[in-house]
């Protein structure tokens, strides 16, 4: 906003001249405090992906104890803790169960919170959005920059309680009162306390996400290029849109759920603990009670089930760029999949109970709560199918990326369909905080989401870099951890169904020692089920094993990479691929106008198989010099 | 590069990029609120306490709801001062305006601090005291204050702390208190750190805890480094000696065991605690929310045991300026009790002479009340009156209720004067009348006692939480203000439209917070 | 919204009246809340008073959103933004309270609260 701006009525488009008088900036405000979208967006990117590595550890820990929880931790593991850490937090080398506890609630906070929400919608969201409407940055980019500084502040608060003498949090990541309100209660400075630090880093990472939120719906809304109207915008924004005031909107409340539980652990009111507290170690708790656990878990879904959504929708993103481009043809029910994601949005609101079907709701309110979510699964099966039903008759690419893309619908198609019986009140109370629940969300997660991300890597990292990633480094990626997420996942929905519990430390013994040989409906028994751990566990190991070549190549590429023949090399036709590469600061080099949808593939009036957005049309039809007044919204 | 529509609205949605963003901003703090409203519901609605409805003296409130709607006129007046470009009357109106900030928040601290000294107690009959305490002769904390009756005292001879978990303030304090009582704290037995012996009889100092601490993690880390590896030579023959019969791990898990006389030399001595004497026995006092007393053994939250008799530690109230029975009569509903008879069953009740007092004329000043308002609302058809005293009238005795008995006036008609309505009671003023009682509570009859924090009940917890975020919005926008204010000249001569766009977005969320407040005023003050 | 200096003075007075409308308002709920005279309902505070508190803050809160946040000629798009907030809090305090007064009841259940 320099004062010559402030002179002028001036539109997005022209400026783009004065490029040259910008004198590069320094190392550190180029790469370091940049307040460009697509460094920032590479920012969280790498950040994102350093902590899914530290959550991916936690697991592997986790994973022994459950497969051997009577063997110590094996030295390549347990080289990370230090000497002191050792003897505090193993017993005999064997991971104890205050361990777990810590390793389970952090891997859950620091996959969701820290690794998987930045990803999709901070990594990619930063980059790709303004490229794909074409507009010079985000709507505020120093409130970006700020973005990320506060998520990467909350993300190293919640990573330092490891370092605290209580150990990091230990109440699971939805962190429950009342054991949330009293876990490290001995810790006599509670600022100090890996349970209270949880709580300060969640309120970083939730004004953090309103930071970007607001920029993001302001930059969609405000900022697109002169000709993209509402219906002209990829999927991809679309998605991030609706991304936008999910956070916007389902994160304070847990906000206000953080604040209140900080105030119960640090001036121990009891907004979420209740009259007639009785603990083991104190007795009857010196509290004045009062207070509802319940009123918790209502806040803390309210967010947590639009927070599933912040994490799918993103995929979802990535994986509509990805098909299109690589079937060549047109995505099949684009209006569907806009209508489909806003009614997703919506519907995501009024959905969150059923993660407490166990806290003796009335048949009413869980008929209502059973009725939403069946409800919700229409217009996500609509973007799915859409997906699907876009591959056929595609002559399609297996590109990199469009190998990822093909192996998310089926596996998202797993996750998604387990998610039904948990849907229904009378199932969940059998399926409730078992493994199933487990292996139905990882199914999401882990294979669908995750694999839309790798997907979004390998698609837009040559526009990144100007050089492709490496087909064979991603074979010997792919495959492997395609085979591994299957052998972990899926044994988990069967043990679930047998009755293991989720927060079981020791994966299973006393379950073991009361019901050895009795079988259940699979006529199989407890016995075949545990061993199933071992398998799982080393599924879980080797699939570490095979992130490897993803790494090598994401290093490897930016230096021996093959290098890209033009601005587009996937011959697609969204913005972000008319920009330079990689795009310089303002990105676009010519005057941005959109003439048509983000899709038109294989156009029977165009000699090539692709019509990118920004090319004029070539009858005499007038050109859109203004868009459309928007009535819609 | 420019970043378009900064302050031109976008000819298709008619909007500038930064009134879109504070929208989306105050969309998101509606949720936030949302939350905090909601859950003030949930708490009311689900309070198994009677919930203090209208506890809170309305002045304070009321004078900041209208200085919060004043200073909403002003910003709005700055802004259309500045469309019509009237730069002198903006900086005027500003500074009203960011004026009329720092007077909600100055108000806002008054309340707060008269709370953080006002002392309550809840018994374990659930009779609900408040008032102030008194201070204990020739006990002072270490900036040499007396301290408040309300603390444990404890004639300790023993000393266990926790390696690992001692808290050193506490410790310091223990060692000041020893000091002031002309005692020493000793070690009870000789120990060896890092080769040295400490001779059992070293004065127990903080870097004498450190130390024993560093070696206690020294010779932890060691011991598990040993018993790791034991364990694991202990699988592998395991392992070996099973061969290949397919057993899986929890069917070897009962056969292997770490063999510890093998590793018993490599083992060093760990000192999870550490015992300290105390001689002669002497008197030490602690906080009451840190320790959890016993006759003869407390411990305090750093999992440090104190051996010693517990002594007398009553919570002396020195003005007594409010009895609530409210608890005490729903607990006694909730079990088909007649209320009063509960009542006059309670400790409160039957030892104290001045408190029964206060009961009988509350009970007469009911009759009187009840009178009055058949005389002014008249009976039903039932010949039942149509209005009746509220529970709270009827089981509270208030500091106005004080007064008023001491004025020799009927409940609801005594005098008091501004200060009075903000501060609470002037008790130096009202103290040759006997307003106030004074009391002794025994320990054991105390279930709760602390001030009116968010600690004290859940209506208290979110008044404090809300209201503190509430200011932390007005202090954030009386910065976001005072900036446009003191800096805003540059942008006012660049483009004066510039200035007024970003004063519209600052006011803007000024007048939510305004909005904010309309609500929790009624609902904190006036329900 | 208009911008002409007449229109800008015009409305100025407006803001004068609705300021001075916020302040009687102000003193109306104080009033009905304190003075024995006022009270609606039953003695003391009600579900009466409740609703007649909440009421007029909810239109001391309109005030302030249509004329001095210029809600009432403001974009289509900033309605959806703020209205639809305020419609989720809806959701959220409906379905809490629902959830709250619809629970399992068991048939001799006792929770073991010690008194």
């Amino acid at each position: 906003m320099s004062a010559h701006a402030a002179t002028a009525d001036h539109s997005s488009h022209d400026h783009h001249d004065d490029h040259g008088h910008h004198h590069e900036p320094g190392f550190w405000s180029k790469y370091v405090f940049s307040t460009d979208h697509k460094m920032i967006g590479i920012q969280y990117g790498i950040t994102a992906m350093l902590f899914l590595l530290f959550g991916f550890y936690l697991m592997m820990v986790m994973r022994w104890s459950i497969a051997y929880p009577h063997e110590p931790l094996p030295g390549w593991m347990d080289w990370v803790f230090t000497d002191n850490w050792k003897a505090r937090w193993l017993q005999d080398g064997k991971v104890t169960g205050d361990t777990y506890n810590m390793f389970g609630a952090m891997h859950g906070t620091i996959m969701v919170f820290l690794g998987v929400v930045p990803l999709g919608f901070g990594a990619f969201g930063n980059y790709v959005t303004p490229l794909q409407i074409g507009a010079v940055d985000m709507a505020f980019p120093k409130l970006n920059m700020l973005s990320y500084w506060v998520y990467l502040l909350g993300g190293l608060i919640m990573i330092g309680s490891f370092f605290m003498e209580s150990g990091s949090a230990k109440s699971g990541w939805t962190n429950y009162s009342p054991l949330a309100g009293f876990a490290d209660g001995q810790i006599v400075n509670q600022w100090l306390a890996g349970q209270t630090q949880w709580l300060i880093g969640l309120v970083c990472l939730i004004t953090s996400s309103l930071l970007g939120s607001v920029n993001f719906v302001t930059t969609i809304i405000n900022l697109r290029a002169r000709g993209m109207t509402w219906m002209r915008l990829p999927f991809f924004v679309w998605a991030m849109l609706v991304t936008g005031f999910l956070l916007l909107l389902a994160f304070p409340p847990l906000e206000a759920a953080g604040i209140m539980q900080l105030v119960d652990r640090v001036f121990h009111s009891s907004f979420f603990l209740p009259s007639g507290l009785f603990t083991k170690s104190d007795g009857l708790v010196q509290i004045s009670g009062g207070g509802s656990p319940l009123l918790f878990q209502h806040l803390f879904w309210f967010l947590g089930h639009p927070e599933v959504y912040v994490l799918l929708l993103p995929a979802f993103a990535c994986v509509a760029e990805i098909i299109p481009a690589n079937t060549r043809r047109p995505m099949w029910g684009y209006k569907s999949m806009v209508y489909g994601v806003i009614v997703l949005g919506f519907l995501s609101f009024v959905v969150w109970a059923h993660h407490m079907y166990m806290t003796g709701m009335g048949p009413a309110i869980s008929t209502w709560f059973q009725i939403t979510t069946v409800l919700i699964s229409i217009p996500s099966v609509v973007l799915l199918t859409a997906l699907m039903i876009s591959l056929w008759g595609g002559s399609i690419r297996f590109t990199p990326p469009m190998i990822w893309a093909c192996a998310f619908i089926p596996m998202f198609g797993i996750g998604g369909l387990t998610g039904l019986p948990l849907a229904f009140n009378l199932a969940d109370l059998h399926l409730h905080d078992t493994y199933y629940v487990i292996g139905h969300f990882h199914y999401v997660v882990a294979p669908g989401i995750l694999f839309a991300f790798f997907g979004g890597v390998h698609h837009w990292y040559p526009k990144i870099t100007g050089r492709y990633m490496s087909k064979t480094l991603n074979h010997l990626h792919f495959w492997p951890t395609l085979i591994c997420m299957n052998t972990l996942f899926f044994p988990m929905l069967t043990q679930g169904m047998a009755g293991f519990h989720r927060r079981w430390y020791n994966g299973g013994d006393a379950y073991l020692a009361k019901a050895l040989d009795s079988a259940n409906v699979f006529g199989t028994t407890v016995r075949e089920h545990i061993d199933l751990n071992i398998l799982m566990s080393r599924s879980a190991w080797i699939m570490a094993l095979f992130q490897i070549p993803f790494i090598v190549n994401l290093i490897l590429s930016y230096v021996r990479g093959k290098k890209v023949e033009s601005d587009n090399p996937w011959n697609a036709t969204t913005l972000e691929w008319a920009t330079p590469t990689p795009p310089g600061h303002g990105n676009f080099t010519f005057d941005v106008a959109v003439y048509r949808g983000p899709y038109e593939y294989s156009q029977p009036d165009s000699d090539k198989d692709y019509t990118p957005q920004w090319e004029k049309p070539k009858t005499d039809a007038p050109v859109i010099a203004e868009p459309a007044p928007v009535a819609h919204h | 590069m420019e970043i378009p529509y900064i302050f031109t609205p976008r000819k298709d949605t008619g909007m500038c990029n930064s009134k879109i963003a504070i929208w989306l901003f105050l969309a998101s703090e509606v949720m936030l609120f949302g939350g905090f409203f909601s859950s003030y519901v949930y708490l009311r609605l689900g309070a198994d306490y009677p919930w203090p409805e209208r506890a809170l003296p309305v002045m304070p409130g009321l004078i900041n709801t209208f200085v919060l709607i004043f200073s909403s006129v002003t910003v709005v007046f700055a802004w259309v001062s500045l469309k019509l470009r009237k730069w002198g009357m903006f900086q005027i109106y500003m500074a009203i305006t960011v004026l009329c900030a720092a007077i909600f928040m100055g108000l806002k601290a008054i309340e707060y601090n008269v709370k953080f000294h006002h002392q309550a107690v809840r018994l374990s009959d659930y009779t609900i005291l408040e008032g102030h305490l008194d201070h204990i002769e020739g006990i002072t904390d270490k900036k040499g204050h007396e301290v408040e009756a309300d603390v444990i005292h404890v004639k300790v001879n023993k000393l266990t702390f926790s390696t690992v978990r001692f808290h050193k303030p506490w410790v310091e304090e223990m060692i000041r208190q020893a000091e002031v009582n002309k005692a020493t704290i000793t070690l009870g037995s000789p120990l060896k750190i890092e080769g040295q012996e400490v001779p059992s009889g070293t004065a127990l100092t903080v870097s004498l805890l450190n130390q024993i601490k560093k070696n206690h993690l020294a010779s932890r880390s060691n011991n598990a480094e040993v018993r790791t590896e034991a364990l694991r030579d202990a699988w592998v023959t395991e392992k070996a000696k099973v061969g290949n019969e397919g057993k899986q791990g929890w069917q070897m898990a009962s056969n292997v065991n770490i063999d510890m006389d093998a590793i018993a030399g490599q083992l060093k001595v760990e000192t999870s605690s550490i015992v300290f004497q105390v001689t002669p026995p002497t008197e030490l006092w602690f906080p009451q929310r840190d320790i959890k007393e016993g006759a003869t053994q407390s411990k305090l939250r750093d999992d440090t045991v104190i051996d010693g008799e517990m002594l007398e530690s009553p919570v002396a109230f020195h003005n007594l300026d409010a009895i609530d029975f409210r608890y005490v009569v729903m607990k006694a509903e909730e079990k088909g009790i007649d209320p009063e008879k509960a009542i006059e069953n309670t400790w409160l009740i039957k030892n104290n002479e001045e408190a029964r007092e206060a009961w009988e004329w509350n009970k007469e000043q009911m009759v009187i009340l009840q009178e009055e308002l058949t005389k002014g609302y008249g009976l039903d058809k039932n010949g039942k009156p149509n209005r009746e005293p509220t529970l709270t009238e009827r089981y509270r005795i208030g500091w106005q209720d004080f007064a008023a008995k001491a004025e020799k006036v009927n409940k609801g008609h005594e005098a008091f004067n501004m200060k009075e309505q903000f501060m609470g009671p002037n008790y130096e003023h009202r103290a040759p009348a006997h307003t106030f009682p004074h009391l002794h509570i025994p320990r054991e009859l105390v279930f709760l006692s602390g001030k009116f924090t968010p600690a004290w009940n859940t209506y208290y917890a979110i008044y404090f939480t809300m209201t503190f975020l509430h200011g932390l919005h007005v202090i954030g926008g009386a910065i976001v203000l005072s900036y446009y204010l003191f800096r805003g000249k540059k942008m006012y001569q660049t483009n004066p439209e510039w200035l007024a766009n970003r004063v519209e977005v600052g006011g803007l969320f000024w007048h939510f917070v305004d909005l904010v407040w309309i609500f929790l005023f009624p609902i904190l003050y006036l329900m | 919204m208009a911008d002409s200096v007449e229109h800008i003075k015009k409305t100025a007075r407006l803001y004068l009246l609705i300021g001075a409308v916020l302040f009687i308002f102000t003193g109306v709920t104080v009033a009905v809340a304190k003075i024995p005279m006022l009270d609606v309902g039953k003695h003391g505070f009600d579900t009466m008073d409740m609703i007649l508190g909440l009421a007029i803050a909810s239109f001391k809160a309109s005030l302030v959103g249509y004329i001095f946040m210029h809600l009432n000629h403001e974009k289509k798009a900033i309605y959806w933004i703020f209205f639809g907030a305020i419609m989720f809090f809806g959701f959220m305090i409906f379905l809490f309270m629902f959830a709250k007064y619809d629970p399992i009841h068991f048939n001799g259940f006792q929770l073991g609260i010690p008194n």
